[in-house]
């Protein structure tokens, strides 16, 4: 049996005296799509984090295609796994390309120069994501949904097996959210595994067969949408009354899920 | 798979979403100059007219062919051999090493700070060095290998301890405000300028060392011997093709800390790295002509404009435009004003505070936005 993509095992982490993962345990197998859900400052962002080894674990393992995440090489990490991190300031007047190519440097050697192979990567990561019409503009004077879709580039441009994006919906009008979400897809059908912290229900619903939710105790719950999208659950970890949470879902899903409520 | 791009005719829209999504102008223009070795070669040909030029013009005014026929025969004696070799050359020289030293500084440390106000300058290492030299000249002068080196590496020192003060103080959260960056840097750059001063007043007057602190405090250029510069020419030049791989990852750096590490970069070993770099490159630099200010945020902003801002690109553009820019600016300070010599110094606090004020004004009018 091939070893699952990435796998949790009684992973806990704290900061300072507070406990933002208890034990956690689950693996996600090759090509799933997960969304990442919980409420604000719930840990989120650590979690991916501690998926791609920015912060270790105060116990517990955690294992990337079958070994431990300590036993991976410095530059060998990020060719199998990427962040695409929540908010990316660019000093200077960088451009797209420029920064995309960054996403080469775990393949390169420090004196090494550009391979043809490193450009033929840039190149179909933007055309991925469809930048490379942007590839000469300037990072800071692009739009949200364009800045988003650079990010994934980066990303993209890892090759990696396992992609972890930090809110990639944050800031984007619903027409670039359904858009990014498209992409996620058409990357996830192409045999990248998905791993996105996103916080709006109604886009996890539709298009993520599996979730992963956070809640302030700390405990986690995973399984499947319909297992997880459940309001007495999501009640308790948003910490609000069903009633007032069905207020906020007024758009109902296709398979109306949400208009259950 | 689904291709986001429509093509309709000769305009490009896009999206899987009906309507036309990007209002902006389609394809975007390459904005710099991609040729890093035309531009080089450009610098490079400035460089040496501009020190040809300037060793020619001084009280004593030598006709440019004759600068040339003693430099290509330097064994033929003459007054013009006397005045180039002893006295011009050296200086002009001295300027560009300073000038090279100081610029490329300025790209390693705002591409360490991810900003482009970060100069040994403003942030307070070139005040460091000036205090270790001193310290230097005037507490262990008996410690002598070569009595310049002594100085210059007390320089080193001074310097180093100053950035990596400046960096812990500056430092929050895995981030630099730039405010506290810039503040500490001018609080320890003005605390140790004035610590140089007390040793201006202790000392008798018309010691020699007096002399060479004046003319540090106010960024002057003396004529260095040419001991001096088979010194410091050599470690400069190293230090600057050293820094070429530290620029390569400093383009990394500027998708921020956690990103570089994320992407495979010993972030920590970058900013050891940058920071002895930089440190050398001061001392070196401080050594030579003292304070000498905004050398170092003038001339990559000025370069940014015109090829962009990949530091790969920027930094031999850097090295060679440093050193034109400060050889003319010598050449002016010293001539402009004859006979009063007038320190680089000035001339370049004259040149660099304006800027300076533009770019902070700029920088916090964006991060107001």
């Amino acid at each position: 049996m091939n070893p699952s993509v990435l796998e949790f095992r009684n992973v806990s982490f704290s900061r300072g005296s507070k406990l933002l993962l208890d034990r956690m345990s689950f693996a996600i197998e090759k090509k799933e799509m997960v969304a990442l859900v919980g409420p604000n400052g719930v840990g989120k962002t650590t979690w991916l984090k501690l998926a791609c080894r920015l912060l270790q674990p105060t116990s517990g393992e955690i294992l990337l295609e079958g070994k431990p995440l300590r036993d991976w090489g410095r530059r060998e990490l990020p060719r199998t796994v990427a962040l695409v991190p929540q908010e990316l300031e660019i000093p200077f007047n960088f451009e797209v390309e420029e920064l995309v190519a960054q996403g080469r440097v775990p393949y390169q050697k420090l004196f090494g120069s550009n391979r043809p192979f490193d450009s033929a990567a840039v190149e179909s990561a933007m055309e991925a994501v469809d930048v490379l019409r942007l590839r000469h503009r300037v990072y800071s004077e692009l739009s949200g949904g364009e800045r988003q879709r650079v990010k994934i580039a980066i990303g993209l441009a890892q090759q990696p097996q396992l992609m972890l994006l930090d809110e990639p919906t944050q800031h984007l009008d619903i027409g670039r959210q359904i858009e990014l979400i498209a992409l996620l897809r058409r990357l996830n059908e192409s045999g990248i595994t998905i791993l996105a912290a996103v916080h709006d229900l109604n886009l996890v619903a539709e298009n993520f067969p599996s979730v992963i939710l956070l809640t302030p105790e700390p405990a986690w719950i995973v399984g499947s949408a319909a297992e997880v999208l459940r309001p007495e659950l999501l009640e308790r970890a948003f910490c609000v009354e069903k009633a007032a949470l069905a207020q906020y879902c007024i758009e109902p899903s296709s398979d109306g899920r949400m208009q259950a409520w | 798979m689904i291709s986001l791009r429509a093509k309709t005719g000769n305009k490009e829209s896009a999206g899987p979403i009906e309507g036309k999504l990007h209002l902006e102008p389609i394809v975007a223009k390459r904005r710099h100059d991609r040729r890093p070795a035309k531009v080089n070669l450009i610098l490079l040909v400035a460089l040496f007219v501009s020190i040809l030029v300037a060793t020619a013009v001084g009280p004593v005014r030598l006709p440019l062919w004759q600068v040339v026929q003693t430099l290509l025969h330097p064994s033929r004696a003459g007054d013009a051999r006397e005045i180039i070799f002893a006295l011009r050359l050296p200086r002009v020289l001295s300027a560009a090493l300073v000038g090279c030293a100081l610029s490329v500084t300025g790209v390693l440390f705002q591409g360490l700070f991810r900003n482009p106000l970060a100069d040994p300058f403003v942030l307070g290492t070139s005040g460091g060095a000036a205090l270790g030299g001193a310290i230097g000249i005037f507490l262990i002068p008996s410690l002598s290998f070569g009595g310049f080196g002594a100085m210059a590496v007390l320089a080193f020192c001074g310097s180093l301890l100053t950035m990596v003060l400046v960096w812990y103080l500056a430092r929050a959260g895995g981030r630099f405000a730039m405010e506290t960056l810039l503040l500490a840097g001018f609080a320890i750059g003005t605390m140790l300028n004035a610590a140089t001063v007390v040793f201006e007043l202790r000392e008798e007057a018309a010691s020699s060392g007096l002399r060479v602190l004046a003319a540090w405090l106010h960024g002057q250029l003396g004529v260095p011997t040419w001991g001096q510069i088979a010194l410091l020419g050599p470690l400069v030049i190293v230090a600057v093709l050293l820094a070429l791989p530290v620029a390569k990852r400093s383009n990394t750096l500027a998708l921020g800390e956690e990103y570089a590490e994320q992407l495979g970069v010993n972030v920590g070993h970058l900013r050891i790295a940058t920071v002895i770099l930089g440190s050398l490159l001061t001392a070196a630099a401080v050594s030579f002509g003292g304070l000498i200010g905004f050398v170092g945020l003038l001339v990559p902003h000025f370069l940014r404009i015109l090829i962009g801002p990949n530091h790969v690109r920027l930094l031999p553009a850097a090295a060679l435009g440093g050193a034109t820019f400060l050889v003319l600016a010598d050449t002016f300070a010293r001539t402009a004003f004859a006979p009063t010599e007038i320190p680089v110094g000035v001339f370049t606090a004259f040149l660099g505070g304006p800027a300076f004020l533009y770019l902070l004004n700029h920088r916090s009018r964006e991060s107001a936005q």
